[in-house]
């Protein structure tokens, strides 16, 4: 019965690993709560903090035109941080067809 | 010869590439191939005529098969249809692929069926791709009755990469906007395959299974790497992997197909059943992965190899890696000629072509080995599977995407790893959530654990001075 063949023993070792790993990782996020950022990316990693973002690295990005972003940057300057995403909507040059994608790229803490 | 089979294919594919170049006569090729043919029936005891021959006729099948592939049936729906016509078509038929859902509405194909216009109406065939200008709960297979105006794609940029060739390649020759709810009727029952069906309905069951135990975003990058479902991959991460060359690690392709093999064979081994029985049985696994992963060129590639090679294995016969390329790419174009030209074949065919034959030659060159550290040599053969691959697709790349990424290497070095243990976390935690919650949230854990590390490493990379540069 205990006659196991490399593949086997390997799949039975790689799976127990795992779980051993994920039992670890969730009895330490339980004990100590910045353990949780292990596994939980940052929302930094996935979308732009609007308030944050310099004009060069928002040109570069490449998802709006230079000019847009100018603008946004420009906006922000004068009217201070964005308390919300639908502050986009009042850049000029942003419609509500913009916005709709948009709104997936940035975030605003 | 013991690559004829490479090299036929290599001729097909000069063939439709020929075709797309010049506007030779549909007639004249057939004309040409009927005469190659006599030659070769009376040629057939001489070798090298016979195999000269055998090339000529390849590249004849070739551009004989794209030709065809442009001409439509004379009941095709786009004939129809004239340029500029603002007249309201009522079209029946089903939706034939998975409805996109997005936040302004859905997009999907529909395969007519019939065409009423003007009190008239035809049984017509063919796609047409359907733009919804607000949610709409469909699914593949739903009978539909549309009306709207059908137009041609606009091109929106000119040459043979413009979106009209784009759809043009898929069958696409017509589009609808639909704008109101009233436009949209259902005509009840389901129509399309069956095993399709089953297949979609699986892959919505497995995609809960991952959404239910991680986070919206590891959650949408796992979704793509095991299920091939990328819709759910924010923008910016798939922005940063483009720029970093790691993106072909958000597609399925032949290394999950391999995963998959393994894990079938393996655990059909489990269960002691027979050695014949249990290739057929892995092979039938392999089909069904495909289709729920939607059926993408890499999917279709990895899968036809790993069949060829599972039947090699069967057969007892020994497998050449280019014949056996040479077969998927065969497989493809048999079916649509026109994929030759799309850029996801170009790079899955590339990529595999770089590492099988610059691979072994590198390796030898730098006698790898002879390096007495397996770990050593372990991680130095990774690396260069890597940069085999990054060679092979380099200019594909480059050409399409006018962007070098000289980052690609090291990311790659780091990312591939994580990644193949994330699509093994994915598989186990797909495998077994789905029998069990509590055994899904274990293995969750570890994956987005690897999820997280390996989108903090592609920002990182990224951010080295010259990681990457637009031209």
């Amino acid at each position: 019965m205990l006659n196991f063949t490399p593949e086997e023993k390997k799949a039975a070792l790689f799976l127990l690993i795992i779980a051993f790993c994920g039992i670890t990782l969730n009895s330490l996020a339980k004990l100590n709560y910045r353990v949780k950022k292990l596994f939980c990316p940052q929302e930094r990693l996935a979308r732009i903090d609007l308030n944050k973002i310099s004009l060069e690295d928002l040109i570069m990005t490449r998802c709006l035109p230079p000019k847009t972003a100018q603008r946004i940057i420009a906006y922000r300057l004068q009217h201070g941080n964005f308390s919300s995403l639908e502050g986009l909507k009042e850049v000029r040059g942003i419609g509500n067809q913009r916005y709709e994608r948009l709104k997936d790229i940035f975030f605003v803490e | 010869m013991k690559r004829l089979f490479a090299a036929s294919s290599v001729f097909y594919c000069l063939g439709i590439i020929l075709v797309s170049l010049t506007r030779v006569s549909f007639w004249l090729i057939l004309g040409l191939g009927i005469i190659i043919i006599t030659a070769a029936c009376l040629s057939f005891r001489n070798n090298r005529i016979f195999i000269v021959l055998v090339f000529l006729l390849a590249l004849l099948v070739g551009a004989l098969s794209l030709k065809n592939s442009y001409m439509r049936l004379k009941f095709h729906i786009s004939n129809f249809v004239p340029y500029n016509d603002n007249t309201i078509y009522s079209l029946s038929g089903f939706v034939d692929s998975q409805p996109v859902m997005e936040q302004a509405g859905t997009s999907f194909v529909f395969r007519a069926q019939e065409i009423q216009a003007n009190n008239l109406k035809w049984a017509c065939c063919g796609k047409v791709l359907v733009k919804v200008d607000f949610p709409q709960d469909l699914s593949y297979a739903d009978r539909l009755m549309l009306s709207g105006i059908l137009r041609r794609p606009s091109g929106f940029s000119s040459g043979s990469r413009s979106y009209r060739n784009y759809l043009s390649g898929q069958g696409i020759y017509l589009t609808m906007r639909i704008k109101n709810s009233l436009q949209i009727k259902r005509e009840g029952g389901k129509s399309g395959s069956k095993l399709i069906i089953f297949s979609l309905w699986l892959r919505a069951k497995l995609k809960q299974v991952i959404r239910r135990n991680l986070p919206d975003l590891p959650a949408g990058i796992l979704s793509a790497m095991v299920l091939g479902d990328k819709n759910s991959i924010p923008w910016l991460v798939n922005n940063y992997m483009v720029k970093s060359g790691t993106v072909h690690i958000l597609v399925v392709s032949g290394f999950n197909v391999g995963i998959v093999a393994f894990a079938g064979n393996l655990l059909l081994k489990i269960m002691r059943i027979r050695r014949r029985q249990r290739i057929l049985l892995t092979i039938i696994c392999l089909l069904f992965y495909c289709l729920i992963t939607g059926a993408s060129n890499p999917v279709i590639r990895a899968t036809v190899m790993g069949i060829v090679f599972l039947l090699a294995y069967l057969l007892q016969r020994e497998v050449d890696i280019y014949n056996c390329l040479a077969c998927a790419a065969l497989f493809i174009l048999i079916v649509k000629p026109g994929q030759l030209f799309d850029i996801g074949f170009q790079l899955s065919f590339s990529s595999v072509l770089g590492i099988s034959c610059l691979y072994p030659r590198i390796k030898s060159f730098l006698r790898l080995g002879n390096c007495k550290f397996r770990a050593l040599r372990f991680i130095c053969e990774g690396c260069l599977v890597s940069f085999c691959a990054w060679l092979g697709t380099m200019l594909i790349i480059a050409y399409n995407f006018h962007i070098i990424s000289p980052v690609t290497i090291l990311a790659n070095i780091l990312i591939v790893p994580l990644a193949t243990l994330i699509t093994l976390c994915g598989f186990s935690l797909v495998l077994c959530g789905s029998f069990s919650p509590f055994l899904g949230g274990i293995f969750s854990t570890t994956a987005a654990m690897f999820i997280t590390l390996l989108l903090n490493i592609n920002a990182a990379v990224i951010k080295i001075p010259f990681a990457y540069f637009y031209f």
